[in-house]
């Protein structure tokens, strides 16, 4: 063990971790803004829409996301369509973001009862309205857990930008490695840089589940 | 060729090709699996057991190794084992650092689905079980684990099913399964888009078999009473 390798060391990993952040901000808004409305697809009345999203989901929730962002980053520029390492990284992230944030939020849709659709519905509200005013907060709420959850996902799996080569956290620790050659040290400090954003991300999810079951 | 000189024209006699090798590949990533959610249902299990011990520092250090486990990358635990603990003087093999990283993680995740489906159980099971004769211990074998079993058992698939994605990232140390061998086709072959679309479509086989077979499981063999 060599502390004084850690400390130096570590600026440059912080240069990692705002990197980082600032990937999984990006995907997060993408990659939910596109699953909500993944999810709510899953209410309209075309039973056909409804199915192909089904699909589309399912196929791509199937896939790991280390072979979505290689198939992104080396596969789509056989098409010519040639996408830089950090865009092809956010890119893949957001697909896999926007497929399971859908799933979440079919979830919290289909866990209101019924009843509150038709009540709903019995007092004139047409069904746009009874999702927007009665089902949607409603809904909100126990979705709540299962998205930070999915949150927490996402920034352990900002780790697999590395393998493309985009700079963020995991990568600025290999670089360090290459080096220092220290690389116990440097990859424990980097699990704990880890550990301090997705703990607090865990325990609130915790928290907001609990706060669901007390009457 | 079409489309001019850049264009890029489809041989899915590549896919024909290199198609043995991830049938083969997509094989060991069922292995791995297999054997990774064995190893980490028992490590889970003990871990889930010892959180049920009375005192206050087992269920504690179970509770911090499952949050140690779940709030990291496993790529960073995976390079841990394998480009860090050498430094300690502990050198495994690419298979033996992915399979021990996979099993650590996947048993971190199975030992809280254990624990809360243990506590799931109404206590008043444990005390009837008791008052009927049966000691302490087949009170838990006969009565508490097979509720437990049944409650626990759709979040087990579900991390199953994560397992069986997660593997992937083993083929970063040099592990072979399904992504290894996409990787090693493609960087040979050039045929990016047709091999890692084909791999593509293993993964979505593997998947969504397993996911019919877990749900026929749970329906046949776990009837609800």
């Amino acid at each position: 063990m060599n502390l004084t390798v850690v400390v130096e060391t570590l600026p440059y990993l912080l240069r990692g971790t705002v990197s980082t952040v600032a990937i999984a901000a990006a995907v997060v808004v993408l990659g939910t803004a596109a699953g909500v409305v993944l999810g709510l697809l899953r209410f309209v009345p075309w039973t056909w829409l409804e199915t192909v999203v089904a699909w589309v989901v399912e196929l791509v929730r199937a896939v790991p996301l280390l072979l979505l962002i290689f198939f992104i980053f080396f596969g789509l520029p056989a098409l010519n369509i040639r996408i830089p390492t950090f865009p092809a990284a956010v890119l893949a992230m957001s697909l896999w973001m926007a497929v399971n944030t859908s799933e979440v939020v079919r979830g919290g849709i289909k866990s209101i009862p019924r009843g509150q659709f038709e009540a709903a519905r019995s007092t004139g509200l047409t069904g746009l309205q009874t999702m927007r005013y009665v089902i949607f907060p409603q809904a909100v709420r126990r979705m709540i857990p299962p998205f930070v959850g999915l949150c927490t996902i996402l920034v352990k799996d900002t780790s697999l930008a590395a393998i493309i080569g985009v700079f963020e956290l995991t990568r600025a620790a290999q670089e360090t490695i290459e080096r220092t050659l220290r690389s116990f040290e440097i990859y424990l400090v980097t699990a704990a840089i880890y550990f301090a954003i997705c703990f607090p991300l865990t325990r609130f999810a915790q928290k907001a589940e609990a706060r669901l079951h007390r009457p | 060729m079409t489309g001019g000189p850049t264009a890029y024209s489809f041989d899915w006699s590549a896919v024909a090709r290199g198609l043995p090798y991830l049938l083969e590949g997509a094989a060991l990533t069922v292995l791995i699996s297999a054997v990774a959610m064995v190893l980490a249902l028992g490590v889970g299990l003990g871990l889930a057991a010892l959180s049920q011990v009375p005192g206050r520092l087992p269920p504690r250090m179970v509770a911090a190794y499952v949050e140690v486990f779940r709030n990291t990358p496993l790529l960073i635990q995976i390079f841990i084992v394998y480009f860090g603990l050498p430094q300690l003087g502990l050198k495994l093999s690419p298979f033996l650092s992915g399979l021990s990283a996979l099993v650590l993680y996947a048993a971190a995740y199975n030992a809280e689905i254990f624990r809360a489906g243990l506590e799931a159980v109404p206590k008043g099971q444990f005390e009837a079980a008791r008052s009927t004769g049966l000691t302490e211990l087949q009170a838990l074998r006969y009565v508490i684990v097979p509720q437990a079993v049944r409650i626990s058992f759709p979040a087990l698939g579900n991390n199953l099913v994560s397992l069986v994605k997660n593997s992937s990232l083993v083929s970063t140390i040099g592990m072979v399964e399904l992504m290894f061998v996409a990787n090693d086709i493609s960087f040979n072959n050039f045929r990016t888009f047709e091999i890692y679309g084909a791999a593509a479509v293993l993964y979505i086989v593997l998947v969504l078999a397993l996911t019919r077979l877990l749900r026929l499981a749970e329906e046949r063999l776990l009837p609800a009473p």
